[in-house]
């Protein structure tokens, strides 16, 4: 097995240093990407590139704030509570 | 091209569900949708690597996970095969990394059953002649 190949299967076969913390959050932006360019895929019948990038961010947008917003409230809802 | 007979038509239907489930994307270009095909292959095969590649192939856990791995499955029959390989238990992963790998790998399978629903509906559409537009 050359080195390259063995460097690749061992960075799938050994998890990430990921701690938990606030900035682990910021893996959730990936995944709303592709949640969004895969359900406009789904949605649009046919793809032209400006068009189909729009929606995509304006969805992608749209998950971000309203995660944001629940966040927020949830936030504020353990707050009210514990205090 | 000569119509389809009804028995045909569901076959169709079914190849390009299977289509889909074997490759993200494939049931799409079975119903000559390209860019659609290239943009979920890309999309679904680059997310799902990301949750491996956080994770480790062991956030594909047939033995302590099943609902994940139900998701999971929607891939591609290939994480089966992956999931025998660590069904043994020799690929540990705990904490933050195995939330994350599980949920992309999952989302990602689930995000693949919508396009496999959704390359079998145009397939149908086709047919009755609707624009489903």
């Amino acid at each position: 097995m050359s080195i390259i190949a063995a460097f690749v299967m061992a960075t799938f076969t050994t998890p990430e240093n990921i701690s938990v913390n606030p900035k682990s959050m910021l893996w959730l932006l990936p995944l709303v990407a592709a949640i969004s360019i895969v359900y406009k895929t789904t949605k649009l019948p046919k793809i032209r590139f400006v068009h189909f990038v729009k929606e995509s961010v304006v969805l992608f947008g749209s998950i971000v704030i309203f995660m944001a917003i629940t966040a927020l409230v949830l936030c504020a809802f353990a707050w009210l509570v514990t205090e | 091209m000569a119509p389809r007979s009804k028995e045909g038509h569901i076959m169709f239907l079914i190849i390009v569900g299977l289509m889909g489930w074997f490759v993200p994307g494939a049931g799409h270009l079975a119903i000559n949708e390209k860019k659609h095909a290239i943009i979920i292959f890309v999309t679904i095969a680059l997310t799902f690597a990301t949750g491996l590649y956080i994770g480790s192939i062991g956030v594909i856990n047939p033995v302590g996970a099943k609902p994940w791995y139900v998701a999971q499955l929607m891939n591609s029959p290939a994480v089966a095969a992956i999931g025998q390989i660590t069904r043994t238990g020799d690929y540990p992963v705990y904490g933050r990394p195995n939330e994350i790998g599980q949920i992309y790998t999952s989302i990602t399978g689930l995000l693949n059953l919508l396009c496999i629903v959704n390359a079998v509906y145009w397939a149908h559409l086709r047919r009755t002649g609707a624009s489903g537009e």
